[in-house]
Protein backbone atom coordinates (compact mmCIF):
# COMPACT_ATOMS: atom_id res chain seq x y z
CA UNK A 1 0.00 0.00 0.00
CA UNK A 2 3.11 2.38 0.83
CA UNK A 3 6.12 2.41 -1.01
CA UNK A 4 8.64 2.17 1.61
CA UNK A 5 11.41 2.14 -0.86
CA UNK A 6 10.64 5.79 -1.57
CA UNK A 7 13.64 8.48 -0.83
CA UNK A 8 13.08 12.11 -0.45
CA UNK A 9 15.46 14.56 -2.23
CA UNK A 10 15.48 16.91 0.53
CA UNK A 11 18.58 17.75 2.72
CA UNK A 12 16.80 16.07 5.89
CA UNK A 13 17.23 12.77 5.80
CA UNK A 14 14.30 10.44 4.44
CA UNK A 15 14.39 6.91 6.48
CA UNK A 16 13.21 3.62 5.07
CA UNK A 17 11.80 0.80 6.64
CA UNK A 18 11.98 -3.15 5.66
CA UNK A 19 9.32 -3.78 3.37
CA UNK A 20 5.94 -4.42 4.78
CA UNK A 21 7.16 -3.46 8.27
CA UNK A 22 5.17 -0.13 8.14
CA UNK A 23 2.14 -2.05 7.46
CA UNK A 24 2.63 -4.84 10.01
CA UNK A 25 3.86 -2.10 12.58
CA UNK A 26 0.23 -0.31 11.78
CA UNK A 27 -1.71 -3.56 12.14
CA UNK A 28 0.14 -4.73 15.18
CA UNK A 29 -0.83 -1.38 16.95
CA UNK A 30 -4.07 -1.35 16.09
CA UNK A 31 -4.61 -5.55 17.19
CA UNK A 32 -2.71 -4.35 20.42
CA UNK A 33 -4.50 -1.05 20.96
CA UNK A 34 -7.91 -2.99 20.85
CA UNK A 35 -6.41 -5.92 22.81
CA UNK A 36 -5.12 -3.48 25.46
CA UNK A 37 -8.36 -1.46 25.20
CA UNK A 38 -10.41 -4.49 27.05
CA UNK A 39 -8.27 -4.25 30.30
CA UNK A 40 -9.12 -0.52 30.45
CA UNK A 41 -6.94 1.65 32.95
CA UNK A 42 -3.31 2.54 32.26
CA UNK A 43 -4.24 0.95 28.30
CA UNK A 44 -6.49 3.47 27.64
CA UNK A 45 -4.09 6.27 28.45
CA UNK A 46 -2.28 5.30 25.01
CA UNK A 47 -3.26 5.97 21.64
CA UNK A 48 -1.11 3.27 19.93
CA UNK A 49 -1.89 4.07 16.22
CA UNK A 50 -1.85 7.92 16.53
CA UNK A 51 2.49 7.01 17.38
CA UNK A 52 2.53 4.83 14.88
CA UNK A 53 1.17 7.10 12.40
CA UNK A 54 3.29 10.34 14.18
CA UNK A 55 6.53 8.12 13.83
CA UNK A 56 6.11 6.94 10.30
CA UNK A 57 4.77 10.44 8.83
CA UNK A 58 7.84 12.25 10.44
CA UNK A 59 10.47 9.81 9.59
CA UNK A 60 8.92 9.10 5.92
CA UNK A 61 8.73 13.15 5.58
CA UNK A 62 6.39 12.66 2.72
CA UNK A 63 2.62 14.52 2.97
CA UNK A 64 0.69 12.25 0.72
CA UNK A 65 2.32 8.74 2.25
CA UNK A 66 1.66 10.20 5.96
CA UNK A 67 -2.09 11.02 4.81
CA UNK A 68 -2.56 7.88 3.42
CA UNK A 69 -1.09 6.11 6.06
CA UNK A 70 -2.32 8.29 8.58
CA UNK A 71 -6.06 7.82 6.87
CA UNK A 72 -5.49 3.74 6.62
CA UNK A 73 -4.52 3.32 10.64
CA UNK A 74 -7.53 5.82 11.62
CA UNK A 75 -10.34 3.92 8.96
CA UNK A 76 -9.23 0.42 10.65
CA UNK A 77 -9.19 1.98 14.07
CA UNK A 78 -12.85 3.03 13.72
CA UNK A 79 -13.34 -0.03 12.27
CA UNK A 80 -12.19 -1.89 15.26
CA UNK A 81 -14.07 0.35 17.87
CA UNK A 82 -17.46 -0.55 18.58
CA UNK A 83 -19.16 3.03 18.91
CA UNK A 84 -16.89 5.01 16.69
CA UNK A 85 -18.70 6.42 13.13
CA UNK A 86 -16.17 4.96 10.38
CA UNK A 87 -13.86 8.11 9.66
CA UNK A 88 -13.95 9.62 12.78
CA UNK A 89 -10.40 8.50 13.70
CA UNK A 90 -10.20 8.56 10.01
CA UNK A 91 -9.96 12.28 9.88
CA UNK A 92 -7.54 12.89 12.94
CA UNK A 93 -4.96 10.50 11.75
CA UNK A 94 -4.86 11.62 8.07
CA UNK A 95 -4.36 15.21 9.20
CA UNK A 96 -2.13 14.48 11.47
CA UNK A 97 -0.46 11.89 8.82
CA UNK A 98 -0.26 15.19 6.64
CA UNK A 99 0.88 17.69 9.29
CA UNK A 100 3.13 15.47 10.90
CA UNK A 101 5.01 14.52 7.40
CA UNK A 102 5.09 18.68 6.82
CA UNK A 103 6.69 18.92 9.96
CA UNK A 104 8.82 16.05 9.95
CA UNK A 105 9.97 17.24 6.59
CA UNK A 106 11.28 20.82 8.20
CA UNK A 107 12.26 19.88 11.23
CA UNK A 108 14.53 17.67 12.93
CA UNK A 109 12.59 14.98 15.04
CA UNK A 110 15.57 12.55 15.77
CA UNK A 111 15.54 13.76 19.68
CA UNK A 112 14.17 12.52 22.29
CA UNK A 113 12.54 15.67 23.38
CA UNK A 114 12.08 16.64 20.09
CA UNK A 115 9.95 13.72 19.99
CA UNK A 116 8.63 13.92 22.96
CA UNK A 117 7.15 17.53 22.56
CA UNK A 118 6.02 16.68 18.52
CA UNK A 119 3.84 13.78 20.53
CA UNK A 120 2.45 16.14 23.33
CA UNK A 121 1.55 18.57 20.92
CA UNK A 122 0.07 16.24 18.13
CA UNK A 123 -1.60 14.46 20.53
CA UNK A 124 -3.33 17.29 21.80
CA UNK A 125 -3.99 18.17 18.02
CA UNK A 126 -5.35 14.55 16.77
CA UNK A 127 -7.94 15.62 20.30
CA UNK A 128 -8.71 18.66 19.02
CA UNK A 129 -10.18 17.32 15.89
CA UNK A 130 -11.68 14.53 17.50
CA UNK A 131 -13.56 17.20 19.56
CA UNK A 132 -14.12 19.01 16.97
CA UNK A 133 -15.92 15.94 14.45
CA UNK A 134 -17.72 14.82 17.33
CA UNK A 135 -19.23 18.37 18.15
CA UNK A 136 -19.92 19.17 14.63
CA UNK A 137 -21.29 15.70 12.99
CA UNK A 138 -21.78 13.85 16.13
CA UNK A 139 -23.66 16.41 18.17
CA UNK A 140 -21.77 15.75 21.52
CA UNK A 141 -20.61 17.76 23.49
CA UNK A 142 -16.60 16.50 23.61
CA UNK A 143 -14.26 18.09 25.55
CA UNK A 144 -11.53 19.65 23.42
CA UNK A 145 -8.89 19.90 26.57
CA UNK A 146 -9.02 18.96 30.56
CA UNK A 147 -7.01 16.87 32.68
CA UNK A 148 -7.30 13.92 31.47
CA UNK A 149 -6.79 14.52 28.19
CA UNK A 150 -3.43 16.05 29.63
CA UNK A 151 -2.54 13.52 31.68
CA UNK A 152 -3.15 11.48 28.58
CA UNK A 153 -0.95 13.18 26.69
CA UNK A 154 2.12 13.15 28.42
CA UNK A 155 1.91 9.17 29.10
CA UNK A 156 1.11 8.93 25.73
CA UNK A 157 4.01 11.44 24.47
CA UNK A 158 6.23 9.63 27.10
CA UNK A 159 5.16 5.93 25.59
CA UNK A 160 5.93 7.44 22.17
CA UNK A 161 9.75 8.08 23.04
CA UNK A 162 10.02 4.83 23.82
CA UNK A 163 8.48 3.31 21.10
CA UNK A 164 9.90 5.21 18.23
CA UNK A 165 13.12 4.34 19.50
CA UNK A 166 12.40 0.60 19.33
CA UNK A 167 10.69 1.84 15.91
CA UNK A 168 13.86 3.23 14.90
CA UNK A 169 15.14 -0.47 14.49
CA UNK A 170 13.51 -1.08 11.55
CA UNK A 171 15.03 1.32 9.58
CA UNK A 172 17.03 0.26 6.64
CA UNK A 173 20.59 2.17 6.88
CA UNK A 174 21.68 3.73 3.93
CA UNK B 1 -5.70 18.31 -3.08
CA UNK B 2 -5.32 14.52 -2.00
CA UNK B 3 -5.39 15.71 1.85
CA UNK B 4 -9.02 17.49 1.16
CA UNK B 5 -10.08 14.94 -0.58
CA UNK B 6 -9.14 12.28 1.73
CA UNK B 7 -10.80 14.19 4.39
CA UNK B 8 -14.38 14.53 2.72
CA UNK B 9 -14.37 11.51 1.93
CA UNK B 10 -14.26 10.37 5.10
CA UNK B 11 -16.56 12.79 6.14
CA UNK B 12 -18.81 12.24 3.86
CA UNK B 13 -18.53 8.36 4.81
CA UNK B 14 -18.79 9.26 8.13
CA UNK B 15 -21.55 11.28 7.24
CA UNK B 16 -23.50 8.23 5.78
CA UNK B 17 -23.06 6.25 8.98
CA UNK B 18 -24.30 9.18 11.56
CA UNK B 19 -27.74 9.23 12.76
CA UNK B 20 -29.06 12.99 13.79
CA UNK B 21 -32.65 13.28 15.47
CA UNK B 22 -35.57 11.01 14.37
CA UNK B 23 -33.08 8.38 12.66
CA UNK B 24 -32.17 9.79 10.06
CA UNK B 25 -28.50 9.71 8.38
CA UNK B 26 -26.44 12.69 8.22
CA UNK B 27 -25.77 12.45 4.85
CA UNK B 28 -29.30 12.49 4.01
CA UNK B 29 -30.07 15.62 6.69
CA UNK B 30 -26.85 17.14 4.43
CA UNK B 31 -28.25 16.43 1.35
CA UNK B 32 -31.69 17.40 2.02
CA UNK B 33 -30.39 20.79 3.84
CA UNK B 34 -28.05 21.23 0.59
CA UNK B 35 -30.40 20.81 -2.10
CA UNK B 36 -33.23 22.46 0.13
CA UNK B 37 -32.67 26.02 -0.40
CA UNK B 38 -32.34 25.32 -4.28
CA UNK B 39 -35.78 23.46 -3.97
CA UNK B 40 -37.09 25.86 -2.13
CA UNK B 41 -35.83 28.99 -4.37
CA UNK B 42 -36.92 26.72 -7.56
CA UNK B 43 -40.37 25.78 -5.71
CA UNK B 44 -40.87 29.61 -5.18
CA UNK B 45 -39.62 31.05 -8.58
CA UNK B 46 -41.99 28.00 -10.37
CA UNK B 47 -44.62 28.27 -7.76
CA UNK B 48 -44.64 32.27 -8.19
CA UNK B 49 -44.55 32.02 -12.09
CA UNK B 50 -47.40 29.69 -11.72
CA UNK B 51 -48.88 32.04 -9.71
CA UNK B 52 -48.29 35.18 -11.92
CA UNK B 53 -49.23 33.01 -15.16
CA UNK B 54 -52.66 31.68 -13.49
CA UNK B 55 -53.19 35.41 -12.86
CA UNK B 56 -52.54 36.73 -15.45
CA UNK B 57 -54.96 34.00 -16.97
CA UNK B 58 -57.77 34.27 -14.27
CA UNK B 59 -57.17 38.48 -14.65
CA UNK B 60 -58.15 37.76 -18.46
CA UNK B 61 -60.90 35.72 -17.86
CA UNK B 62 -62.20 37.94 -14.50
CA UNK B 63 -62.05 40.70 -17.52
CA UNK B 64 -64.22 39.13 -19.89
CA UNK B 65 -66.52 37.24 -17.04
CA UNK B 66 -66.87 40.54 -15.97
CA UNK B 67 -67.89 41.97 -19.79
CA UNK B 68 -70.35 39.21 -19.73
CA UNK B 69 -71.69 39.87 -16.48
CA UNK B 70 -71.93 43.32 -17.12
CA UNK B 71 -74.02 42.82 -20.37
CA UNK B 72 -76.11 40.07 -18.12
CA UNK B 73 -76.84 42.85 -15.42
CA UNK B 74 -77.32 45.56 -18.45
CA UNK B 75 -80.30 42.88 -19.61
CA UNK B 76 -81.28 41.92 -16.46
CA UNK B 77 -81.89 45.52 -15.31
CA UNK B 78 -83.95 46.13 -18.24
CA UNK B 79 -85.88 42.82 -17.85
CA UNK B 80 -86.38 44.15 -14.43
CA UNK B 81 -87.74 47.63 -15.16
CA UNK B 82 -89.68 45.86 -17.88
CA UNK B 83 -91.24 42.98 -15.45
CA UNK B 84 -91.35 45.72 -12.25
CA UNK B 85 -93.53 48.15 -15.55
CA UNK B 86 -95.41 45.40 -16.06
CA UNK B 87 -96.36 44.78 -12.77
CA UNK B 88 -97.33 48.06 -12.07
CA UNK B 89 -99.82 48.02 -14.65
CA UNK B 90 -100.91 44.90 -13.69
CA UNK B 91 -101.74 46.28 -10.38
CA UNK B 92 -103.41 48.89 -11.94
CA UNK B 93 -105.15 47.19 -14.15
CA UNK B 94 -105.82 44.74 -11.42
CA UNK B 95 -107.29 47.36 -9.27
CA UNK B 96 -109.62 48.51 -12.34
CA UNK B 97 -111.09 44.92 -12.47
CA UNK B 98 -111.62 45.14 -9.26
CA UNK B 99 -113.48 48.18 -9.68
CA UNK B 100 -115.28 47.09 -12.22
CA UNK B 101 -115.94 43.60 -10.17
CA UNK B 102 -116.93 45.52 -7.07
CA UNK B 103 -119.75 47.46 -9.28
CA UNK B 104 -121.55 45.46 -11.87
CA UNK B 105 -124.20 47.65 -12.03
CA UNK B 106 -122.32 50.35 -13.73
CA UNK B 107 -121.50 50.38 -17.51
CA UNK B 108 -118.43 51.49 -17.73
CA UNK B 109 -115.14 51.25 -19.78
CA UNK B 110 -111.92 51.26 -19.16
CA UNK B 111 -109.13 53.10 -20.94
CA UNK B 112 -105.54 54.15 -21.55
CA UNK B 113 -104.30 57.69 -21.44
CA UNK B 114 -102.40 57.92 -24.66
CA UNK B 115 -101.54 61.78 -24.66
CA UNK B 116 -102.22 65.11 -23.15
CA UNK B 117 -103.20 68.67 -24.37
CA UNK B 118 -100.14 70.49 -26.21
CA UNK B 119 -101.83 73.63 -24.98
CA UNK B 120 -100.23 74.19 -21.24
CA UNK B 121 -103.25 76.47 -20.29
CA UNK B 122 -105.35 73.55 -21.00
CA UNK B 123 -105.65 70.48 -19.13
CA UNK B 124 -106.99 67.68 -20.80
CA UNK B 125 -105.71 64.87 -21.71
CA UNK B 126 -106.29 61.66 -24.53
CA UNK B 127 -108.07 58.54 -24.12
CA UNK B 128 -107.57 55.33 -26.36
CA UNK B 129 -111.49 54.48 -26.70
CA UNK B 130 -113.99 56.80 -29.20
CA UNK B 131 -116.83 56.90 -30.79
CA UNK B 132 -116.37 53.28 -32.14
CA UNK B 133 -116.03 52.36 -28.12
CA UNK B 134 -119.99 54.14 -28.28
CA UNK B 135 -118.34 56.89 -26.14
CA UNK B 136 -120.09 60.10 -25.79
CA UNK B 137 -119.27 63.63 -24.80
CA UNK B 138 -119.96 64.70 -21.31
CA UNK B 139 -119.54 60.80 -20.00
CA UNK B 140 -117.74 61.07 -17.15
CA UNK B 141 -113.86 59.67 -16.59
CA UNK B 142 -112.41 58.33 -12.62
CA UNK B 143 -110.02 55.97 -11.85
CA UNK B 144 -110.52 54.14 -8.80
CA UNK B 145 -109.62 56.90 -6.61
CA UNK B 146 -112.05 59.69 -7.51
CA UNK B 147 -113.45 62.20 -10.40
CA UNK B 148 -111.01 62.84 -13.15
CA UNK B 149 -112.77 64.73 -15.58
CA UNK B 150 -115.43 64.53 -18.40
CA UNK B 151 -115.46 63.54 -22.23
CA UNK B 152 -115.36 67.01 -24.25
CA UNK B 153 -114.43 65.63 -27.68
CA UNK B 154 -115.08 62.08 -28.68
CA UNK B 155 -112.98 60.51 -32.13
CA UNK B 156 -113.66 57.38 -33.84
CA UNK B 157 -110.54 55.69 -31.71
CA UNK B 158 -109.70 58.61 -29.49
CA UNK B 159 -111.36 60.80 -26.73
CA UNK B 160 -110.51 64.01 -25.23
CA UNK B 161 -110.84 64.20 -21.27
CA UNK B 162 -111.10 67.67 -19.51
CA UNK B 163 -109.58 67.38 -16.64
CA UNK B 164 -111.37 68.55 -13.04
CA UNK B 165 -108.40 71.02 -13.01
CA UNK B 166 -109.26 73.06 -16.21
CA UNK B 167 -110.66 76.39 -15.61
CA UNK B 168 -113.48 75.22 -17.59
CA UNK B 169 -114.50 72.63 -16.02
CA UNK B 170 -116.94 72.17 -13.03
CA UNK B 171 -118.42 69.01 -11.01
CA UNK B 172 -121.12 69.35 -9.18
CA UNK B 173 -120.21 68.26 -5.44
CA UNK B 174 -121.06 68.07 -1.72
CA UNK B 175 -119.17 67.79 1.90
CA UNK B 176 -119.78 64.36 2.55
CA UNK B 177 -120.54 65.03 6.34
CA UNK B 178 -122.51 67.86 6.25
CA UNK B 179 -124.14 67.29 3.13
CA UNK B 180 -123.30 71.20 1.75
CA UNK B 181 -123.78 71.44 -2.24
CA UNK B 182 -121.81 73.44 -4.23
CA UNK B 183 -119.59 73.17 -7.49
CA UNK B 184 -116.24 72.13 -8.07
CA UNK B 185 -114.24 74.40 -10.53
CA UNK B 186 -110.85 74.00 -11.97
CA UNK B 187 -108.51 76.95 -12.10
CA UNK B 188 -106.24 75.95 -14.15
CA UNK B 189 -104.06 75.20 -12.05
CA UNK B 190 -103.49 71.33 -9.97
CA UNK B 191 -105.82 73.01 -7.26
CA UNK B 192 -109.75 73.35 -8.01
CA UNK B 193 -111.68 75.38 -6.04
CA UNK B 194 -115.43 74.71 -4.69
CA UNK B 195 -117.54 77.46 -5.53
CA UNK B 196 -121.13 78.43 -3.87
CA UNK B 197 -120.43 77.67 -0.49
CA UNK B 198 -122.03 80.62 2.15
CA UNK B 199 -118.82 82.10 4.55
CA UNK B 200 -121.66 80.78 7.44
CA UNK B 201 -120.82 77.18 6.55
CA UNK B 202 -118.13 75.66 9.04
CA UNK B 203 -115.88 74.01 6.75
CA UNK B 204 -112.85 72.09 7.95
CA UNK B 205 -110.08 71.35 6.31
CA UNK B 206 -109.71 67.24 5.13
CA UNK B 207 -113.43 67.26 4.83
CA UNK B 208 -113.85 64.44 2.03
CA UNK B 209 -116.03 66.19 -0.86
CA UNK B 210 -118.42 64.42 -3.07
CA UNK B 211 -120.13 64.25 -6.57
CA UNK B 212 -123.95 65.52 -5.86
CA UNK B 213 -125.23 63.79 -9.15
CA UNK B 214 -126.64 67.55 -9.96
CA UNK B 215 -124.68 67.86 -13.29
CA UNK B 216 -125.66 64.88 -14.80
CA UNK B 217 -122.66 63.74 -15.68
CA UNK B 218 -120.72 61.89 -12.45
CA UNK B 219 -123.55 59.24 -10.22
CA UNK B 220 -124.09 60.71 -6.98
CA UNK B 221 -121.32 59.68 -4.29
CA UNK B 222 -118.00 59.54 -6.00
CA UNK B 223 -115.20 60.45 -4.31
CA UNK B 224 -113.92 63.94 -5.54
CA UNK B 225 -111.47 65.45 -3.02
CA UNK B 226 -110.72 66.71 0.69
CA UNK B 227 -110.84 70.37 1.38
CA UNK B 228 -107.47 71.95 1.80
CA UNK B 229 -108.28 74.96 2.99
CA UNK B 230 -111.04 77.44 4.16
CA UNK B 231 -111.26 81.15 3.65
CA UNK B 232 -113.95 83.51 4.29
CA UNK B 233 -114.41 85.29 0.12
CA UNK B 234 -117.18 87.43 -1.07
CA UNK B 235 -119.76 86.53 -1.48
CA UNK B 236 -118.48 82.83 -0.96
CA UNK B 237 -115.60 80.99 0.80
CA UNK B 238 -112.73 80.28 -1.27
CA UNK B 239 -112.25 76.79 -0.50
CA UNK B 240 -109.12 75.01 -1.84
CA UNK B 241 -109.45 70.97 -3.04
CA UNK B 242 -107.05 68.48 -3.14
CA UNK B 243 -108.50 65.95 -5.86
CA UNK B 244 -108.51 62.37 -4.80
CA UNK B 245 -107.56 60.80 -7.94
CA UNK B 246 -103.66 61.45 -9.31
CA UNK B 247 -103.99 63.75 -12.32
CA UNK B 248 -100.66 64.28 -12.64
CA UNK B 249 -99.99 60.21 -12.83
CA UNK B 250 -102.76 58.98 -14.94
CA UNK B 251 -102.13 56.12 -16.85
CA UNK B 252 -105.86 54.01 -16.60
CA UNK B 253 -108.79 55.44 -16.64
CA UNK B 254 -112.62 54.17 -16.51
CA UNK B 255 -115.42 56.03 -18.62
CA UNK B 256 -118.48 56.05 -17.08
CA UNK B 257 -120.98 54.99 -20.05
CA UNK B 258 -124.06 55.70 -18.10
CA UNK B 259 -124.57 57.81 -15.06
CA UNK B 260 -125.87 54.42 -12.77
CA UNK B 261 -124.78 55.44 -8.95
CA UNK B 262 -122.42 53.43 -7.90
CA UNK B 263 -122.43 50.99 -4.99
CA UNK B 264 -120.05 52.27 -2.11
CA UNK B 265 -117.18 50.04 -0.35
CA UNK B 266 -116.99 46.77 -1.58
CA UNK B 267 -114.65 43.91 -0.97
CA UNK B 268 -111.29 44.36 -3.15
CA UNK B 269 -112.30 48.34 -4.19
CA UNK B 270 -109.76 50.64 -4.75
CA UNK B 271 -112.49 52.78 -4.51
CA UNK B 272 -112.98 55.61 -2.33
CA UNK B 273 -116.67 56.71 -1.65
CA UNK B 274 -118.30 58.35 0.97
CA UNK B 275 -120.32 56.59 3.34
CA UNK B 276 -123.66 56.29 1.63
CA UNK B 277 -126.39 57.81 2.74
CA UNK B 278 -128.63 55.23 5.29
CA UNK B 279 -131.10 53.32 3.05
CA UNK B 280 -134.68 54.10 3.29
CA UNK B 281 -137.17 52.02 5.15
CA UNK B 282 -138.94 50.35 2.27
CA UNK B 283 -137.78 46.58 0.83
CA UNK B 284 -135.06 46.59 -1.33
CA UNK B 285 -136.75 45.56 -4.65
CA UNK B 286 -139.16 48.85 -3.51
CA UNK B 287 -136.58 51.33 -3.21
CA UNK B 288 -134.53 49.98 -6.30
CA UNK B 289 -137.86 50.88 -8.41
CA UNK B 290 -138.88 53.76 -6.73
CA UNK B 291 -135.25 55.71 -6.42
CA UNK B 292 -133.56 54.36 -9.49
CA UNK B 293 -130.43 56.10 -9.41
CA UNK B 294 -129.72 56.09 -6.09
CA UNK B 295 -129.70 52.72 -4.69
CA UNK B 296 -128.23 52.48 -1.84
CA UNK B 297 -125.03 50.15 -1.78
CA UNK B 298 -126.51 47.52 0.12
CA UNK B 299 -129.25 46.87 -2.42
CA UNK B 300 -127.41 47.59 -5.49
CA UNK B 301 -126.19 43.59 -5.30
CA UNK B 302 -129.40 42.16 -5.65
CA UNK B 303 -130.64 44.59 -8.45
CA UNK B 304 -129.90 43.25 -12.01
CA UNK B 305 -127.09 44.92 -12.62
CA UNK B 306 -127.29 47.68 -15.65
CA UNK B 307 -123.64 46.79 -17.22
CA UNK B 308 -124.25 43.14 -17.13
CA UNK B 309 -121.70 41.93 -19.73
CA UNK B 310 -120.19 45.46 -20.10
CA UNK B 311 -116.54 44.97 -21.58
CA UNK B 312 -113.75 46.14 -19.51
CA UNK B 313 -111.26 46.20 -21.72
Amino acid sequence: MLNTGFQSEQNIEVHKFYTGSVVLVGFFALILQAFLHKYGGVADLVDLPLLVVIYFSVSRRNPVTGLLFGAAVGIFQDGLSHDNPIGLYGIANTLVGYFASTVGARLDTEHPVARFVLTFLFFHFHQVIIAFIERALLNEPTPFFGLRLLVDSLVTAAVGVVLFALLDKLRRSN
Amino acid sequence: MLLASVVAAQVLLLAYQVKRDHDVRLIRYWSAEASMPAARSGSWFFSHLGGLWTGYVDLHNARKENADLRAQVGQLELRNSQLATQAAEAQHLQILLNFHNAHPEAQMLAAQVIGASADTASETIYINRGEDDKVKRNMGVITPDGVVGKIVEVLPNTAEVMLMTDKDMGVGAMFSDSRTHGVVKGTGDPVPMMDYIVNDEKIQPGETIITSGEDRIFPKGLLVGAVGTAKEGNPFQKIQVQPAARLDRLEDVIVLVTQQELAPGKQGDGFRVSPAPPPPTPAPAATDAANSGSTPAANSSNAKPATQGAPVK
